[in-house]
């Protein structure tokens, strides 16, 4: 897989504060990359150091074939970023600001335009194209500023918190439209605190505090750290024998029961749960449901983000 | 398939158009400003056509007359009343040297603190575009309306001059040093002006104290003023040639400070 972001020991410092410390990652093409941290973390910096706004202290970066320090200009034209405000301005109409932005961007007028409005149609906004953007909800704000980010097709997108204070509509259309860009081949470089949205879009996770503490695909890390669970509801209640001789299927790590399931823990849930199956219907058990227990990745993040604290 | 990625840096005069075009419609929506952009030239193109109408009008004293005599020793000899027109005529031409100086100030300063306040600068930094070129971009915006206010405003002074005033009078602003001055020095001023504006709107967020700060640009040009009305300097070639000179140089200087000022890591970091 090729990488289209790779940073060595890269580090910022502001005086005596290191908001980024030495920080090695990678993250591939066409893949949706969570940045998970806490506020005051450092995400922001990284942000603007892998678009080429703010300059390393120290370490290199190479992001979309580019050096940091030495080709910021195209870095920039490689990119894209989505701030933490949506920064429009706002008494002008929303195309204008997009025509302008894409103008900044280099593009010829009339691709400008078709630009402007691919973005504007694919946000929903392409009505209210005329209209200032200070007359726009917060959501279409949003949407807006997503749209500038996306206009010049860069190769790797930078969302920093794309659906805090979105209402669910607009969010899922935020949402759908990360599916998109990463149906497109697209990197997106998604920073975030909504741990549910960032479990559902990414392929893997960076769980950062100045430093990157962990990074993996979200299922391997609840894997990883609280087994691969499954879950059987037998009516009406498990009885002791049906534990007993779950806990005697070969690969069973652990079982107990728990709210009227038994929860199975195993290493290779795949060969496992026919035999579990198996040996509870040969001891007269009656199955309901048996499932896939997932851990919530919010339990993941305090395990692995908090105790640094 | 990876889309083609479309951006390149922009060239540069596509970049100043597109700024350009941008903060002139932002400003035009700003009533207030335009308001403040018209003010000044509107007050001293009224009070200046209407200080040589009297002059026309009312017949100086005997009093007044000498005094002015011994003032402007070039005017001695002229009939009184066409000596006090081209007297009026003149000085007031040095407060046309006030529009470039108060007129692109606030407009500079909205340029850079209104941008901070609503938070736009990351995204336009975050575009291939140098700061260096966004900065001069940012200067001619607002040099142009306020040099093209001046030279309308002195246009319509210089006509209404000559249709209304004395022979002298239409000889003091139509004579060739004060035209020089006012296309050469006018933009001079005016990217002084501009500059300071964005050097002091790096350093505070209120459009009020950077107007108040700098504000002080108009002290050199009314203590010309005033020192060209009690005879203590006379304008002539040289001077202006001097002033030129000085000018340049105070550009120059301004617009390095501004550009040290506005590097995109600061813009982003230490700017509140």
């Amino acid at each position: 897989m090729r990488s289209v972001v790779r940073t060595e020991k890269l580090t910022k410092r502001f005086g005596a504060l290191t908001a980024v410390d030495g920080i090695d990652l990678e993250v591939h093409e066409g893949e949706v990359f969570g940045f998970l941290g806490p506020n005051g973390a450092g995400k922001t910096t990284t942000l603007r150091l892998l678009c080429a706004l703010i300059a390393p202290t120290s370490g290199t970066a190479e992001i979309a074939g580019f050096q940091l320090g030495r080709d910021d200009s195209k870095i920039r034209a490689a990119v894209g970023i989505l701030t933490e405000q949506p920064g429009l301005y706002e008494r002008q109409s929303a195309w204008d600001n997009l025509v302008f932005y894409a103008t900044l961007y280099g593009l010829p007028s009339p691709v400008a335009k078709a630009q402007a409005e691919r973005y504007l149609r694919l946000m929903g906004l392409w009505e209210r194209r005329t209209e200032p953007v200070v007359t726009f909800s917060r959501g279409m704000k949003q949407k807006m500023a997503i749209a500038r980010a996306a206009l010049h097709e860069p190769r790797i997108l930078f969302l920093d918190e794309p659906t805090t204070g979105l209402d669910p509509d607009a969010a899922k259309t935020v949402r759908e439209f990360i599916v998109a860009l990463r149906g497109e081949g697209r990197t997106v470089f998604l920073c975030t605190h909504n741990l549910d949205e960032a479990d559902r879009l990414c392929d893997r996770i960076a769980f950062f505090r100045h430093r990157v503490l962990r990074i993996a695909q979200p299922d391997d890390l609840r894997a990883e750290l609280y087994g691969r669970a499954t879950e059987i509801r037998l009516v009406p209640k498990p009885r002791a024998e049906d534990l007993v001789s779950v806990q005697a299927v070969p690969g069973v790590r652990e079982a107990h029961l728990e709210n009227g399931s038994i929860i199975v823990a195993s290493a290779d849930p795949l060969r496992t749960n026919p035999l579990l199956v198996r040996a509870l219907v040969d001891g007269g058990a009656e199955i309901a449901f048996v499932t896939e227990r997932r851990a919530h990745l919010e339990e993941v993040y305090l395990k692995i983000v908090e105790p640094i604290e | 398939m990876t889309a083609a990625v479309l951006a390149v840096s922009p060239a540069r005069p596509t970049l100043v158009r597109a700024v350009c075009v941008r903060e002139w419609r932002e400003a035009l929506g700003n009533k207030l400003l335009v308001g403040m952009t018209l003010l000044p030239p509107v007050v001293i193109l009224v009070a200046g056509i209407a200080a040589v109408a009297a002059a026309a009008v009312n017949p100086p004293s005997d009093r007044d007359v000498q005094a002015l005599y011994a003032a402007a020793p070039a005017v001695a000899g002229l009939d009184p009343k066409e000596a006090v027109q081209g007297f009026i005529a003149t000085y007031f031409l040095i407060l046309f040297m006030l529009i470039p100086t108060v007129v692109p100030l606030t407009m500079a300063i909205y340029s850079v603190i209104g941008e901070k306040a609503s938070r736009t600068l990351e995204p336009l930094l975050a575009t291939p575009v140098g700061v260096g070129d966004l900065l001069f971009a940012k200067s001619l915006a607002s040099t142009v309306p306020s040099v093209i206010v001046t030279w309308a405003a002195y246009g319509i002074y210089l006509a209404t001059v000559i249709s209304i005033g004395s022979r002298a009078a239409a000889q003091a602003v139509t004579a060739p040093r004060w035209i020089l001055a006012i296309v050469v020095l006018v933009p001079l001023l005016t990217l002084l002006s501009v500059n300071l504006g964005i050097l002091i709107s790096t350093r505070v967020n209120d459009v009020r104290v950077a107007q108040q700060i700098g504000g002080l640009v108009v002290v050199p040009v009314v203590g010309l003023g005033i020192a060209q009305v009690t005879g203590r300097v006379v304008l002539d070639n040289g001077a202006f040639l001097e002033m030129t000179i000085v000018l340049i140089v105070l550009d120059l200087a301004v617009f390095w400070l501004a550009r040290v000022a506005f590097q995109r890591e600061n813009i982003l970091v230490r700017w509140r």
